[in-house]
């Protein structure tokens, strides 16, 4: 991502040392790539009603299930209003893998493990804030970024599984590779993200929360 | 209009059961059709006879009890109402569907006993009576009387009856040294074994309760909101008749069940919540066979429970993917 970001960058002709900051109000894109961490989505024990007076259920069976970390790739589009705040909205995709543990059947069934791919879209709005004051070297800002979003989760590609709401909080740097003060695209840079998803609903087990952890890092253009 | 009385042996064998709901068919115009009320309410008499516990007016009170557990399932649409008391008796074909105590001391294992007359050509029920046998001793004490059985569970369970379900397969059952089956756990009402005396826990339908009252009478959402698993249960690459298939929502809990119909072991199971499912396959072993089938080819008992190799996930409306289960025997 780095050297196609470079490439680009190049081609668009400007000299790396050129300017100064970026445009005070700007429309920027972004894509990039990284990895959305997994987590458990919780236990499950298929229950019969018991013939006893200690009210514990029968247990059949029990199951255990796991999202894998993926792979993701991301688009977004901004709008700065000023050096201090930003709003952005985009999509993330990523097609993690769902592992089902079951064990412990009544009639001895043997146990197995079910793997099933699924395919997941996470459509996000977020805010962002950034720290111009506190800069790393001349063009690196560093920023905190909060929003929430729609979730949607299907199994090969057609079935609807899920779909619920999300919240993410996280934060990151901005790298202006170059900025100038007229054309069509004023800046470029890119863009690292570390955040935590937390997913209220979706695909779960458990009625809990599901923490999400996820890094990215992205090419973008300001216009 | 021909019509076919059928004397639904209602087995509530004392002592035990088995899992998942069914439902009662009959071929029409070479079909295999579902037999359902088709005019609802459906109007119902109490008979005018109490038995040592339970007065008339108790009897009355229970019963309604279990059909407004039928009755209130969102996802289905059929109504009852309770006409009157009548002298008359639960299986005289008199085109009334009487409920009442019936005393039978030959049945020594049955505790209520379910009868239709069918409609031939559309299917509909035109009768459907429920005894229950006054040789055991009946109870409709708010919290169970220990040494008698629950009416309004022993209600609710013939009432799946009245309505057109058969047996569930879904409950664990141990031998009795003495003879017969002890219930360990069942997970539907429609088991048919009982608990036993005191348990008051089948006034309550269970998820395949539901899914089998939703899918006879099943109201305008639950078709869009629910999906259908359809699959084979085969060993050693022939079709498996009578393998009891159930369907388990790790997010629900819920546990809904089916069987395998035919000798190339095809199976569907409708009213699924949308999501992932676990799939299990088991023998007819915690009951009677004749408790689910009667009449059928021969069921086949040898092979072990199994889980399918992947997660079946049912879709808001429809049929999902279609699979098949391969079992070995024991």
């Amino acid at each position: 991502m780095t050297r196609f970001a470079v490439l680009l960058f190049l081609a668009l002709g400007a000299p790396a040392d050129a300017q100064t900051d970026p445009p005070l109000h700007r429309v920027e894109f972004e894509v990039g790539g990284g990895i959305l961490g997994g987590a458990s989505l919780g236990s499950a024990d298929a229950n019969l009603r018991a013939n006893a007076t200690t009210k514990q259920p029968y247990r059949l069976f029990s199951t255990a299930s796991r999202i894998s970390s993926r792979p993701a790739v991301h688009a977004r589009i901004g709008y700065a209003f000023n050096r201090r705040f930003a709003i952005e909205g985009g999509g993330v995709f990523t097609r993690p893998v769902v592992r089902t543990s079951v064990s412990g059947d009544v009639e001895g069934a043997p146990a197995l493990t079910v793997d099933e791919r699924i395919d997941q879209y996470f459509v996000e709005a977020s805010i962002l804030v950034s720290f111009d004051e506190i800069r790393l070297g001349r063009r690196t800002v560093p920023f905190l970024a909060g929003g929430a979003g729609y979730l949607r989760q299907l199994h090969e590609g057609l079935t609807l599984i899920e779909e619920g709401h999300f919240y993410h909080l996280g934060g990151g740097l901005k790298h202006w590779l170059f900025a100038r003060d007229r054309g069509f695209v004023r800046a470029a840079g890119l863009r690292a993200d570390a955040r935590v998803y937390l997913l209220l609903s979706g695909m779960s087990f458990d009625e809990r929360p599901r923490p999400h952890g996820a890094a990215s890092g992205s090419f973008f253009l300001a216009f | 209009m021909r019509v076919l009385s059928l004397a639904l042996i209602a087995l509530l064998l004392l002592p035990h059961r088995a899992d998942a709901y069914l439902e009662f068919t009959i071929s029409v115009a070479g079909q295999s059709t579902a037999f359902t009320w088709k005019k609802t309410p459906v109007r119902w008499f109490a008979t005018d006879r109490g038995v040592p516990g339970v007065t008339a007016s108790e009897f009355q009170a229970a019963v309604a009890r279990a059909f407004t557990a039928w009755e209130s399932v969102p996802s289905a649409s059929i109504a009852f109402q309770f006409v009157g008391f009548t002298g008359a008796e639960p299986f005289d074909e008199d085109g009334v569907p009487v409920l009442g105590f019936q005393n039978e001391p030959d049945l020594d294992r049955v505790l209520g006993v379910t009868g239709f007359v069918v409609d031939t050509v559309t299917g509909e029920i035109v009768e459907s009576d429920v005894f229950f046998n006054s040789a055991f001793p009946w109870s409709t004490s708010p919290s169970g009387d220990p040494t008698r059985f629950d009416l309004q569970s022993v209600a609710t369970h013939e009432i799946g009856h009245f309505i057109g379900l058969g047996h569930s397969a879904l409950g664990e059952t141990e031998v009795r040294p003495e003879g017969g089956r002890r219930v360990l756990a069942t997970g539907a009402v429609m088991f048919p074994i009982s608990f036993g005396r005191g348990v008051t826990l089948d006034r309550e339908l269970q998820p395949d309760d539901i899914a089998g009252v939703s899918d006879l009478y099943p109201d305008a959402s639950f078709r869009k909101e629910t999906g259908v698993a359809r699959g084979r249960v085969v060993r050693n690459g022939a079709g498996v008749m009578g393998a009891h298939v159930v369907a388990f929502n790790p997010r629900t809990g819920s546990l809904i069940g089916g069987f395998t119909l035919n000798t190339d072991g095809e199976f569907q199971i409708a009213g699924l919540t949308p999501g992932p499912h676990v799939i299990r396959v088991e023998p007819l072993d915690d009951g009677d066979v004749g408790s689910f089938f009667a009449g059928r080819n021969p069921i086949e008992l040898n092979f072990q429970a199994t889980f399918h190799d992947r997660l079946f996930v049912a879709p808001a409306g429809g049929v999902g993917e279609r699979f098949t289960v391969t079992v070995r025997p024991k």
